[in-house]
C-alpha cells in the first residue's frame, strides 16, 4: 500500500476518507492539492471526494463562473441569479464540510 | 435466443414465492426460465452496464418498471457460449463449456455502493442481499471502468465483504490507456479475490471469455468473504475500504501509473501556486488590456472619425434640408443621440476583443485557476471563500454578482459581499478607462486600465479587512474545495457563441441606458439656469445640467477635478456607467462644436478640462478621477439589486461606503501624484 503514497503519511494511507476531510477543513483548495499533502493517489482522492459527497459528509454545489448566457449587459434587469453560465462552458464544483462533520 | 415480452409484475418490490428468484420475476415468462442461473449486471453509472447488457442479450430485450417502484430494470436472457479456450480463470472446470448455457441476465440500477441514496440503489441493493438466500442471482457481474477504476471498486469491497459471488467486468481499458495507465486484469483478480475479464463490450471483445468465467464462477462453492474491521465506527469502515482499494489498484496498475502528471496537472502546479499563481494572473490580465487597447484602438479611432464626420455632417444637411437645421431638434440628434450613441459604437471593437480574449480563457479552463488564486487570496485575509464567485462575475456586472451573493449560507456574509462587489470593475466602467487611458497615457493606456482592476483588488481587500476588522468579527470561515476540469483547446464555436452573446447584451442594455439619459441630459442642457436664454439655446454651463454640476464640483477639487464638465459625467454615471461617455461627448459638443457643426475632439477637450482643473497636473487629475469612477457607486440597477438582497439600511451604508473610499482615494492619489508627476 505504501507504494502508492509519495510522501507516506500512515493516516492517510489506512484512512484515506479521513484525510481527505482533514484537508477540506484545513482548507486546502484542489483535489490535485489534497494528493500532494496526503500523498495519496489524486485518483484515491477524487474517488473519496464523491463518496463523502454521495455519503453526506460533504455538501457539492455546482457555481457558475463568468456571465450569463444574456451577457453583462442582460443581466440588468434580471431578477434572479446567479444564472447559469454560457451553454456549453464547464464549471466549478465547490465542497464544504457537511455540518455534522464540522 | 429467447426474450421475454412481459413486464416484471412482482407484488413486492423484492419478494417472491420462493420457487421463483425475485431478482427474475415475471408471470408471464421467465427469461431463460426458471431452471436457468440468474446473473444480476450491475456496477456504478456510465461503466458500460447497459451496453453490455444488450452485447449479451441483443436487441429484444424486456424494460419496465420493477412494481411498486419506478425503478426501470431491463431483463433479457444470455445465451452462453463459450469455448474452453477462451475461458481466461486460473481454476477452470469448463469441461462442458461448449454447451450452450441460456442465463436470465436481470440489468440492475447503475450503484456506487450498497449504502443506498436513492430508489434506484435501493432497489439494486434488496435484490442483491434479499432473504431467503435462494431469491438472490446466482451470480453478478460487476463492470469497473478502467479508466475509474478506484471509483468502481468501493461497491466490490462490499460483495466481497458478504461473501457473494461475483465476476469483475474490466470495460474502457482503451481509455485508461489514453490516459496513461493499464489495468493487469490478473494481478486484479489475484487482489480481488475473485475473476476479473477485460472486456470491450462496444466491439463485442471478451465476451466470450466472459461467458466462460461466468459459467466457470457458477460452478463454484459460495467465496471467501474479505475481512471487515469490527467494534470501529462507518467513518473507520470506509476508511478501510478505500485503503483497500488503493492497495488493489496500486498493485493493479502501478503507483507510478497512478500518480502520472498529466501537462495539465504540471500546468497547475504553476498557476495555482500561492505566489507564482497569483503574479501569473496579474500577467494574463494585463496581456488582456494590453491587447484589447492597443489592437482595438485604430478601429476606434476609425468609427470615432466616421460618427465624428461623415455621419455627423450627413444628419446636418439632412436637417438643414428639411428646416429643421440649427434647432433644439439638430441638437438633440447631432448633439446628442449621434455623439453619444456614435461614441458608444465605437467601443464595439475593443469590447468585442475583450469579451473574445475572456471566453477564451474561460473556455481553456483557465479562468477556473484564476479563481482558486482569488479563493486562496480571499480566505487568507479572513474573508468567506465562497466570495470568490460573486467578485468574479462582479468583474463581468455588478447586478448579476449581488444576486450571485445568494449562493453564501450565512446572511452577514452575504452583506459583507455585497457591500464589496461594488469595488468590482464592471465592464461599464472599462469604456471610460480605456477612453481615459487613451487621452491621458497614450502606448500606457492598457497599463493604466490593468492598474484600475490591481486597485480594484486592493480596495476589496482593504475594505473587507476593516469591514472584518469591526462589523464582522469572529465570522467563521467555511472550508472550501474547487474541483478543477482539465484544460481544453478554447473551441471557435463557443468563444463567438460566448462573444456574441456579451456583446449583445451589452449593447442591450447600453444603447436603452444612453438613449433615455442623452434626452434627459439634453433636456438639462436646454433647460436655461441664467437669465437671458431661451430653451435650447443656453451654453451647457449656464443651464440647469451646468449649474448643478457646478454647485458640486468645489467638492471634487481636492482631487483635480473639481470642473462641471467632470462633475456632470459623474452625476450621470451614478445612473449608470454606461452613459458616462455619452453624456461628455454630448456636453463638448454643445459646447464647442467645431466649424462643421459636428462634435470637436473630445479627448482634446477632456485633456484642457483635467489640465484647467488641476492646475496643470492632468494626468494626477486623471488618476484620481478614475480612482473615483472606480470606487465610487456603480449604477442605480445595482443599487436596486443591492436594497432587494440585503435591505435599504445596508444599501445605504454601502453609498456612504463607496463615497467615502471612493473620494479619499481619488484625493490621495491626486495630491500625492501631483508632488511626483
Amino acid at each position: 500500500m505504501t507504494a502508492l503514497l509519495k510522501s507516506v503519511a500512515p493516516s492517510a494511507a489506512l484512512a484515506p476518507l479521513s484525510a481527505v476531510l482533514a484537508q477540506v477543513a484545513l482548507g486546502t483548495s484542489t483535489v490535485a492539492e489534497m494528493a500532494r499533502n496526503t500523498g495519496l493517489a489524486e485518483a484515491v482522492v477524487r474517488a473519496g471526494v464523491d463518496h463523502l459527497v454521495r455519503t453526506g459528509r460533504l455538501q457539492a454545489q455546482e457555481l457558475p463562473i463568468g456571465c450569463p448566457p444574456g451577457g453583462c449587459g442582460g443581466c440588468a434587469s434580471a431578477t434572479s441569479c446567479a444564472a447559469p453560465a454560457p451553454d456549453g462552458s464547464r464549471r466549478l464544483v465547490t465542497l464544504s464540510l457537511a455540518r455534522a462533520v464540522l | 435466443m429467447a426474450i421475454t415480452d412481459q413486464p416484471f409484475q412482482l407484488s413486492s418490490p423484492v419478494r417472491l414465492t420462493p420457487s421463483v428468484k425475485a431478482c427474475c420475476n415475471t408471470d408471464g415468462g421467465l427469461g431463460a426460465g426458471p431452471e436457468a442461473p440468474v446473473v444480476a449486471l450491475i456496477g456504478a453509472p456510465n461503466t458500460g452496464k447497459s451496453t453490455l447488457f444488450n452485447a449479451l442479450t441483443g436487441a429484444g430485450v424486456t424494460m419496465g418498471n420493477w412494481p411498486g417502484t419506478t425503478v426501470e430494470v431491463s431483463r433479457g436472457v444470455w445465451r452462453s457460449t463459450a469455448s474452453a479456450a477462451s475461458c481466461q480463470c486460473e481454476s477452470c472446470s469448463c469441461d462442458a463449456a461448449d454447451e450452450p448455457l441460456d442465463i436470465t441476465l436481470v440489468d440492475l440500477p447503475g450503484t456506487y455502493s450498497l449504502d443506498p441514496h436513492s430508489p434506484d440503489e435501493a432497489l439494486t441493493r434488496d435484490l442483491l442481499l434479499g432473504e431467503p438466500i435462494a431469491e438472490r442471482p446466482d451470480l453478478s457481474v460487476v463492470t469497473c471502468d478502467a479508466a475509474r477504476l478506484t471509483s468502481c471498486l468501493y461497491l466490490v469491497a462490499q460483495l466481497r465483504e458478504r461473501g457473494l459471488p461475483i465476476v469483475v467486468a474490466l470495460t474502457m481499458a482503451d481509455v485508461a490507456a489514453k490516459r496513461g495507465f493499464e489495468v493487469d486484469a490478473s494481478a486484479l483478480a489475484r487482489e480481488l479475490d475473485c475473476p476479473v475479464v477485460a472486456i470491450d463490450p462496444r466491439r463485442r471483445n471478451g465476451l466470450e471469455a466472459l461467458a466462460a468465467t461466468v459459467r466457470d464462477a457458477l460452478a463454484q462453492p459460495e467465496p471467501s468473504r474479505r475481512p471487515v474491521p469490527e467494534g470501529v465506527d462507518e467513518l473507520a469502515i470506509e476508511d478501510e475500504r478505500f485503503a483497500w482499494i488503493a492497495h488493489v489498484v496500486d498493485v493493479a496498475s502501478g503507483a507510478a501509473a497512478q500518480n502520472t502528471r498529466t501537462w495539465s496537472d504540471k500546468v497547475d502546479r504553476w498557476v495555482t501556486a500561492p505566489v507564482i499563481g497569483p503574479l501569473i494572473f496579474l500577467a494574463v490580465m494585463w496581456v488582456v488590456f494590453q491587447l484589447t487597447t492597443s489592437v482595438a484602438a485604430p478601429l476606434q479611432d476609425l468609427l470615432d472619425g466616421v460618427f465624428a464626420g461623415p455621419v455627423s455632417a450627413a444628419a446636418v444637411w439632412l436637417l438643414t434640408t428639411v428646416g429643421l437645421g440649427d434647432t433644439w431638434v439638430q441638437g438633440l440628434i447631432v448633439d446628442g443621440l449621434i455623439a453619444g450613441v456614435g461614441m458608444l459604437l465605437t467601443f464595439v471593437p475593443l469590447m468585442a476583443l475583450m469579451f473574445v480574449l475572456l471566453a477564451v480563457l474561460e473556455d481553456s479552463g483557465y479562468l477556473a485557476r484564476a479563481a482558486v488564486v482569488t479563493d486562496r487570496l480571499m480566505r487568507s485575509i479572513g474573508l468567506p471563500g465562497r466570495a470568490f464567485l460573486p467578485l468574479i462575475v462582479g468583474y463581468g456586472c455588478n447586478v448579476p454578482a449581488i444576486s450571485g451573493t445568494r449562493i453564501l449560507p450565512n446572511a452577514r456574509q452575504r452583506i459583507l459581499t455585497a457591500l464589496l462587489v461594488p469595488f468590482t470593475s464592471c465592464t461599464a466602467r472599462l469604456t471610460v478607462f480605456v477612453m481615459m487611458g487613451a487621452i491621458f497615457f497614450g502606448p500606457y493606456a492598457g497599463t493604466a486600465v490593468f492598474a484600475m482592476y490591481v486597485i480594484s483588488i486592493l480596495i476589496i481587500i482593504g475594505v473587507g479587512l476593516a469591514l472584518r476588522g469591526t462589523l464582522w468579527r469572529n465570522e467563521p470561515i467555511e472550508p472550501l474545495v474547487i474541483d478543477l476540469p482539465a484544460y481544453q483547446v478554447p473551441t471557435l464555436r463557443l468563444t463567438a457563441s460566448v462573444t456574441w452573446l456579451r456583446l449583445k447584451g451589452f449593447l442591450q442594455t447600453a444603447s436603452g441606458i444612453i438613449v433615455v439619459t442623452v434626452i434627459g441630459v439634453w433636456l438639462l442642457q436646454s433647460i436655461p439656469a441664467t437669465p437671458g436664454y431661451g430653451f435650447a439655446e443656453v451654453p451647457v454651463a449656464g443651464s440647469a445640467y451646468g449649474v448643478v454640476s457646478a454647485s458640486v464640483a468645489p467638492v471634487f477639487a481636492p482631487a483635480g477635478f473639481g470642473s462641471w464638465e467632470s462633475t456632470s459625467t459623474l452625476l450621470v454615471g451614478f445612473v449608470a456607467k454606461e452613459a458616462v461617455i455619452s453624456s461628455w461627448a454630448q456636453t463638448y459638443a454643445v459646447d464647442a462644436p467645431d466649424e462643421s457643426g459636428a462634435p470637436g475632439d473630445l479627448g482634446a477637450a477632456v485633456f484642457a478640462t483635467f489640465n484647467e482643473s488641476s492646475g496643470g497636473h492632468p494626468i494626477p487629475a486623471a488618476l484620481a478621477f478614475m480612482v473615483f469612477l472606480m470606487a465610487y457607486t456603480p449604477c442605480v440597477a445595482t443599487l436596486a439589486a443591492q436594497w432587494r438582497e440585503i435591505g435599504g439600511k445596508w444599501t445605504l451604508f454601502g453609498i456612504g461606503l463607496q463615497l467615502v473610499v471612493a473620494w479619499s482615494l481619488a484625493v490621495g492619489v491626486f495630491q500625492i501624484g501631483r508632488l511626483l508627476l
